[in-house]
């Protein structure tokens, strides 16, 4: 089988500072990759790449064959991609932000109405449809930015902390949908740090570190070489530097005098 | 959408032929428009940004109101036409003019509304290619700049057709548009060699400066023009005299003027329309050609640059005070320790670092800078040794420089208490503060140690310079009542946290700011009634200053009761 992604020798600086130290992955059709790491360990730079946020990176990035830096929009296609921030357009309507997405994927009006009206719905929001987003809640939002990320049904999804916001029954809705997309043979790229949410939802978990990755490997494999333990205490004794109650402890001992 | 909107997206796509053959994705480019023109027509638009309304209803036709507004400014250019003697003249002066306003209004545009880096996040990672968005951004750039310059130009236009034919339109009406284009040309060159020559993170804020710089100007010219205009000299005011002139762009523009209205074909007039010819295309080229493709790249820079200001992980030793020597000694003179000192510091650095603040006071200390420039050289009465002897206008432009200096501290307090992170003032809420007028009083010092007293010592030295230790009794009752007009405006104005308010209250600030002008003129006339009265002058300093200490007293006072202590969501 072909990788859908393939990340080759991917390098980031930003002026000095390295953030991204030979990435290298392969990532195939169907997979829920759970992409973890410690804050500044490189997650979001690896999804801005992969989206076509950042342009000048070294070395290779294939999405379905076509190469980010010489085809981007075909790549770009493929890709449905579910920002962290709740940056949109919050002066429009959820009816005219989708729309607006979907005609920039180039979907057929009627398609694309027809999609919003059925996936606004399926996340309650069909009284919100023609309201201004800016009175929206977080969850609110979140929810249209998902549905801007699927609109187009795309091979991939790459979800940057999807969840935040989200109240804990669209939480369970969202998760179940992860599932039967993976179900579908789409590719879904998790970036989080709820721990818990990664170990469920992904067949296959990569932890980056320091800009590299150090382990890449299912839950159970991660589990048979580090011990069987919570993906939390794996990722814990991966990647912190010192023992993680021993900061504890420390606080603790503030208070006295 | 409302129709001036839908004409223009129906013109802007007239050549959409054209575009598929340059490779651009038409349906592409009409969504990127259509959703660009519906968030200008929700967003405030910059020059009623201040006198907006908490959003009661939302903003629907942000385009017509702001059309009209230009319109009304560009009726103002119509004075360049009554000085001078030659055509050359008077569009050199219009066409300064329109260069001016065009440029200082696109600054600001720029930044919020045609550069928006949210566009980054959503645009971007679309399959659009960078040939469309660029085109998109072009048009609603064009778009844009032709919603203001045909309001910024009618006026001119009506009273040319009517003065002098509706022939003279044709090359008017050209030349504007290649005016234009220069002006955007200025535009982009100046921000690309902001952004070269900065960090991105810096870049608004100098922006902002640009906007302040461009606010403190236009109000100068507007005060000193008309002046200038009174003097007969003008009139016969020849501008091709001067040889320095043709490094003004304007003077190009209007030398094409003269050219095409009179067709003489002589080298000046022959060269100017030259340039005017050459210049705009050859700059638009550049733009197109050479920053264009990097822009994109530039604004994200913008958007994307958290990694390059990553905090300094350096571990110290000693933790480094973040406060400065000098400044935690004015706190320490100033305030009692607690919250009254946490709040002379908050405040101190708030009023330092936060962009909005600057915004809103620093253009009025720039008012009142061109204001006195205007009182001392503006006026052909004025004599040094008048102010030497304390006699006839001296008096008054003495009176006049401390009163008029209350008005920024006036600007100041009132400006405190809003912030555009209004919501971290969480922090009053949760903490056991007994009296919130200590936080208050410790404001209203940090901002008077900020502003009053620099402005105090450059008074005083000033003055006894100039007239010496006789003027003391006066200078003190002066800054006495400076101080008591502050703290008055802060006890019956500031009845909130600082820096936890919205800034919507376009009313009462309106009335507020009729007060900060009625009442500090009122005690300076009563100052200057009593000047030369010394007995009077020192008792009245007394009690000027007994006055200052029980209104501090009682804003530090304050309970909970008195102010409006509710937690803005």
């Amino acid at each position: 089988m072909t990788p859908i992604i393939q990340l080759k020798n991917l390098h980031k600086n930003y002026g000095d500072k390295q953030v991204l130290k030979g990435i290298n992955l392969d990532i195939y059709p169907g997979q829920v990759i759970g992409y973890i790491g410690p804050n500044g360990a490189g997650k979001s730079t690896t999804v801005k790449i992969l989206c076509g946020l950042i342009s000048d990176y070294e070395g290779d990035v294939l999405v379905e064959g076509f190469d980010l830096k010489t085809d981007p929009l075909s790549a770009k296609r493929k890709i449905g991609y579910v920002p962290e921030l709740a940056e949109l357009y919050d002066v429009l309507t959820p009816a005219e932000f989708l729309g607006f997405m979907a005609e920039l994927y180039e979907l057929p009006k009627e398609m694309a109405e027809d999609r919003i009206h059925k996936m606004i719905a399926a996340f309650g929001l069909e009284a919100n449809l023609n309201q201004r987003m800016d009175t929206f809640s977080k969850g609110m939002r979140q929810k249209v930015l998902i549905i801007s990320g699927l609109l187009h049904n795309p091979d991939i999804i790459i979800l940057d902390e999807p969840l935040s916001g989200l109240d804990a029954n669209s939480v369970i809705i969202f998760k179940d949908l992860i599932s039967k997309l993976a179900k579908d043979g789409k590719t879904i790229f998790y970036c989080s740090h709820m721990m818990d949410v990664v170990e469920k939802v992904s067949d296959r978990i990569v932890l980056i570190n320091e800009g590299a990755v150090i382990a890449d490997g299912s839950f159970e494999e991660l589990q048979t070489a580090q011990g069987n333990q919570s993906l939390e205490k794996i990722f814990a004794r991966m990647t912190a530097k010192d023992s993680l109650s021993d900061a504890a402890d420390q606080m603790m001992r503030a208070f006295e005098i | 959408m409302n129709l001036v909107n839908r004409f223009f997206l129906y013109i802007v796509l007239l050549p959409s032929g054209i575009y598929k053959n340059m490779g651009i994705n038409v349906l592409q480019l009409k969504a990127i428009l259509n959703a660009k023109l519906i968030l200008d027509d929700r967003r405030p638009n910059t020059m009623h940004q201040a006198s907006q309304k908490k959003q009661k209803k939302p903003i629907s036709f942000a385009t017509l109101g702001t059309m009209l507004l230009t319109g009304f400014m560009g009726c103002f250019f119509l004075v360049s036409f009554f000085v001078g003697n030659n055509i050359t003249t008077q569009f050199t002066i219009y066409f300064s003019f329109f260069i001016f306003v065009l440029a200082s209004t696109l600054i600001a545009d720029f930044t919020s509304v045609l550069i928006d880096i949210r566009d980054n996040v959503i645009i971007l990672p679309k399959p659009v290619t960078d040939k469309t968005f660029v085109l998109a951004r072009l048009l609603h750039i064009l778009i844009h700049i032709t919603k203001m310059v045909l309001p910024l130009a009618l006026p001119a236009m009506i009273y040319l057709g009517l003065r002098k034919g509706v022939l003279q339109l044709i090359p008017f009406a050209f030349l504007t548009m290649l005016v234009t284009l220069f002006t955007i040309f200025l535009i982009n060159a100046l921000y690309i060699f902001i952004l070269k020559v900065t960090t991105p993170e810096k870049f608004k804020v100098i922006i902002s400066y640009f906007q302040i710089f461009f606010a403190i100007i236009f109000y100068a010219s507007y005060q000193l023009v008309p002046r200038l205009i009174n003097k007969a000299a003008l009139e016969h005011y020849d501008i091709n005299s001067n040889n320095w002139v043709w490094l003004a762009p304007p003077y190009w523009f209007a030398g094409s003027m003269e050219f095409l209205t009179s067709l003489q074909f002589t080298p000046t007039l022959v060269t100017c329309f030259m340039i005017s010819l050459v210049v705009p295309v050859l700059s638009i080229w550049i733009v197109i050609k050479y920053f264009a493709p990097s822009f994109n790249q530039k604004l994200s820079m913008i958007s994307g640059s958290e990694m390059s200001n990553q905090p300094v992980t350096e571990i110290q030793k000693k933790p480094k005070p973040t406060t400065s020597t000098y400044l935690s000694n004015l706190s320490h003179w100033f305030t009692h320790a607690g919250a009254e000192r946490m709040s002379f510091l908050h405040t101190w650095k708030m009023t330092s670092r936060s962009r909005d603040f600057k915004m809103k006071v620093y253009p009025s200390l720039g008012y009142i800078l061109v204001y006195l420039f205007i009182l001392f050289f503006g006026s052909n009465k004025f004599r040094l040794s008048d102010i030497q002897n304390q006699s006839g206008s001296g008096k008054g432009i003495f009176i006049g420089l401390i009163y008029f200096s209350s008005f920024i501290l006036i600007v100041s307090v009132s400006q405190m208490l809003y912030s555009e992170k209004y919501k971290a003032a969480w922090i009053y809420h949760i903490t056991p503060i007994d009296k919130p007028g200590k936080i208050i009083s410790g404001a209203i010092k940090s901002i008077i140690a900020k502003f009053y007293l620099p402005l105090v010592t450059i008074t005083a030295i000033t003055a006894l310079w100039l007239v010496g230790p006789s003027i003391i009794p006066n200078l003190l009752l002066g800054f006495f009542n400076q101080l008591l007009i502050t703290c008055t405006t802060g006890y019956i104005s500031v009845n909130a946290f600082p820096f936890a308010q919205v800034q919507n209250q376009a009313k009462s600030n309106f009335i507020r700011g009729i007060f900060s002008l009625v009442i500090p003129g009122l005690i300076a006339g009563l100052h200057y009634l009593v000047y030369g009265i010394m007995p009077v002058v020192i008792i009245l300093s007394i009690l000027s200053a007994i006055a200052c200490w029980f209104m501090i007293d009682a804003i530090k006072n304050k309970a909970w009761g008195q102010i409006k202590a509710v937690y803005q969501d």
